[in-house]
C-alpha cells in the first residue's frame, strides 16, 4: 500500500546517497589539489560544489513536500527527518572541501617538509572511510557500524594535533607562517568532516532507535529521548 | 599527476540527477475541459458561480472544500448529471476539447459515455459481478469480445484477481470496497476518457481507501480523474491539481465559490490565498 509515498521516500533517500558520492569526489580532489598544487583542479571541486546543492536542494523540496502531502508517521517520521538532517551535514562537508580547495590556491611557494602532506593524507583518507561508513550505515540500517564512526573520530582528532604540532616547528619566516595559518585551517576543516560523519552516524541511531542522543556528549551521558 | 587532465577521479559509479515526481509544467499540459464563468443554480439558490478553471489530461485533480460548498455540483456538471435534477440551471461553458457539453444538439448520453461517473455509496446493480461491467457495453451496443473486455477492466480497476473465480455471484457479495472498485471496473468497461469521482473513499474503511487511492495512481495514464473529497489529506496525497472551494456570504445568500486552484504541492506548502491557508491548517471548515 502506499506506493508512490514510498517511491518518493526511496528516490529521496538515493538523492542522498548520490550528495553523499559526490562529497567523496570533492574531498579527494580537494586533498588532490591541496598535495599537488593543482588550481585547476582546486576550481572544479569549487565548481562541482553546485552539483551537491543542486541535490540539498531538490531533496529539502522533497522533505518539505512529504511532510505536507503524506504525514508520514512512526518509522517513516523518522527516516523523513534523518533525511532531512543527513542531508545538511553532507552539505556542511562540501563546504569544507572548498575551503580546503580554496585554500590550497591561496598557499605561499614554499616546499615544507613532506611529512605534512602526509598528515593530511592520512586525514583525509579516513575521513573518506568515515563518510563512506556513515553512508553505508544509514543504508544498511547498521547501528554497530554507526557507533563506531567514533572511534575513528577519535583517530582524525589526533591527527589534527599533530599536524598543529608541525605547524609550531615551521618557523618564523613570514612565507612559513603564512603556509602555517592556511594548513590549520585545512586540517580544522578535516577534522570538522570527521565530526559531521558521526553526526550522522547519531541520525542512524535515531532512525533505528529512535531516540536521539549524541555518541559523545560526556556532560549529558543519558539520552534525551523519551 | 594532474595537468594534463583536470578531471577528478572518482570511486563511485557516475551519478544521475533524480527525476523528483512533479506535476508536469503548463507547458506540457493537455487541456481536456475548460469551464468559462460556470454558474449552477437550483430553482432560487445558487449552488456554484463564476468558476474558471481547465482540467488537464491523465493527471488527478482533486476538488475539496467545506460541506455545501459545490463541489459536488461542480463536477456534476462535467458530465450533466445536474440535467437530472429538477430546477437545475447551467450557465457559461463546460467545454470539452473545446466542444460546449451544454451546446444545442449535444447528447448527454454520448457526453457520460466519454465522462465516466462514481459516486460516494457504491451502487452495483443487484446482478452477476459479469452482469455488473458487461451492462454498459451491451446498452452501448459493444458486444464485441465482451468477455474480454469485462477481464480488462476489472484487471484495471484491480479486483479481477479477487473476483475471477466468482463472476457470476451477485455483485452484492462483495466487500464495499471490492463493490466501489467493481463500480469503477463498470465505468471504464466503457472506455470513456475521463472518470469523475464523488467521494469515492468516504464510505471505506483505510485499507479499501488505500486500494483506490493506489488505483487512481494506476489509472491516470489512461484516464484524466477528476476527484471529489472531503478528505483533505487525501488530495494531499493522490493529486496532480488541487482546487479549494468555498462559500461566499453576500446578502445573507449563500454561494460556492473557486478560490484557488493550484498544483498540490504549492497549494499544501505555500498556498496564495489566506482562505486556503486557513483551510487546509484546519482553522476553518
Amino acid at each position: 500500500m502506499r506506493t508512490t509515498f514510498q517511491e518518493d521516500l526511496n528516490l529521496l533517500e538515493s538523492t542522498l546517497h548520490e550528495e553523499g558520492a559526490l562529497v567523496l569526489r570533492a574531498l579527494r580532489g580537494a586533498l588532490n589539489a591541496l598535495e599537488q598544487r593543482d588550481h585547476e583542479l582546486a576550481d572544479e571541486v569549487i565548481a562541482f560544489d553546485d552539483d551537491v546543492d543542486q541535490r540539498y536542494i531538490s531533496i529539502e523540496e522533497g522533505v518539505q513536500t512529504l511532510l505536507a502531502r503524506q504525514t508520514p508517521v512512526a518509522s517513516d517520521l523518522r527516516l523523513v527527518l534523518a533525511i532531512l538532517h543527513v542531508n545538511l551535514h553532507l552539505e556542511r562537508m562540501a563546504d569544507y572541501c572548498v575551503t580546503i580547495a580554496k585554500l590550497s590556491k591561496l598557499v605561499p611557494d614554499v616546499e615544507p617538509s613532506p611529512r605534512f602532506i602526509e598528515g593530511f593524507e592520512e586525514m583525509g583518507s579516513r575521513c573518506e572511510e568515515m563518510i563512506r561508513i556513515a553512508l553505508d550505515s544509514f543504508a544498511n540500517r547498521d547501528l554497530e557500524a554507526a557507533e563506531s564512526l567514533v572511534t575513528l573520530d577519535e583517530l582524525i582528532d589526533r591527527a589534527n594535533r599533530r599536524v598543529v604540532e608541525r605547524i609550531l616547528e615551521l618557523g618564523e619566516a613570514q612565507a612559513m607562517r603564512e603556509y602555517g595559518l592556511r594548513m590549520v585551517l585545512v586540517s580544522r576543516s578535516l577534522e570538522r568532516i570527521g565530526d559531521h560523519a558521526v553526526d550522522i552516524g547519531e541520525q542512524v541511531a535515531y532512525l533505528l532507535t529512535a531516540e536521539f542522543r549524541e555518541f559523545t556528549d560526556a556532560t549529558h551521558p543519558t539520552s534525551r529521548g523519551s | 599527476m594532474m595537468t594534463d587532465d583536470v578531471t577528478i577521479p572518482v570511486d563511485v559509479a557516475p551519478v544521475e540527477i533524480a527525476q523528483e515526481r512533479r506535476t508536469p509544467s503548463p507547458t506540457q499540459r493537455k487541456v481536456v475541459f475548460d469551464i468559462r464563468d460556470l454558474a449552477v443554480t437550483y430553482g432560487p439558490t445558487t449552488a456554484i458561480s463564476g468558476v474558471d478553471l481547465e482540467i488537464y489530461g491523465n493527471l488527478i485533480t482533486a476538488f475539496i472544500g467545506p460541506s455545501g460548498c459545490g463541489k459536488s455540483t461542480f463536477i456534476r456538471s462535467l458530465n450533466r448529471m445536474n440535467d437530472l435534477v429538477p430546477g437545475a440551471k447551467v450557465d457559461g461553458q463546460v467545454l470539452y476539447h473545446g466542444q460546449d457539453i451544454y451546446g444545442d444538439g449535444v447528447d448527454p448520453v454520448e457526453v457520460r459515455r466519454r465522462v465516466g461517473m462514481v459516486f460516494q455509496r457504491a451502487n452495483p446493480f443487484p446482478k452477476s459481478i459479469y452482469d455488473n461491467v458487461a451492462w454498459g457495453p451491451r446498452v452501448l451496443g459493444m458486444k464485441k469480445n465482451l468477455d474480454e473486455r469485462v477481464e480488462k477492466a476489472l484487471t484495471r480497476a484491480a479486483l479481477w484477481d479477487e473476483v475471477k473465480d466468482r463472476l457470476k455471484k451477485s455483485a452484492l457479495s462483495l466487500s464495499g470496497g471490492q463493490q466501489q472498485r467493481l463500480c469503477i471496473a463498470r465505468a471504464i468497461a466503457i472506455e470513456p476518457e475521463v472518470l469523475l469521482l464523488d467521494e469515492p473513499a468516504s464510505a471505506l474503511d483505510p485499507i479499501a481507501t488505500a486500494a483506490i487511492e493506489e488505483l487512481m495512481h494506476d489509472l491516470k495514464d489512461q484516464y484524466t480523474i477528476v476527484i471529489v473529497t472531503h478528505n483533505m489529506q487525501q488530495a494531499a496525497r493522490v493529486a496532480d491539481m488541487t482546487a479549494f472551494f468555498s462559500l461566499q456570504v453576500e446578502e445573507g445568500k449563500r454561494t460556492g465559490i473557486l478560490v484557488e486552484y493550484e498544483n498540490t504541492d504549492k497549494l499544501f506548502t505555500n498556498p496564495a490565498d489566506k482562505r486556503t491557508e486557513d483551510y487546509v491548517t484546519g482553522r476553518f471548515g
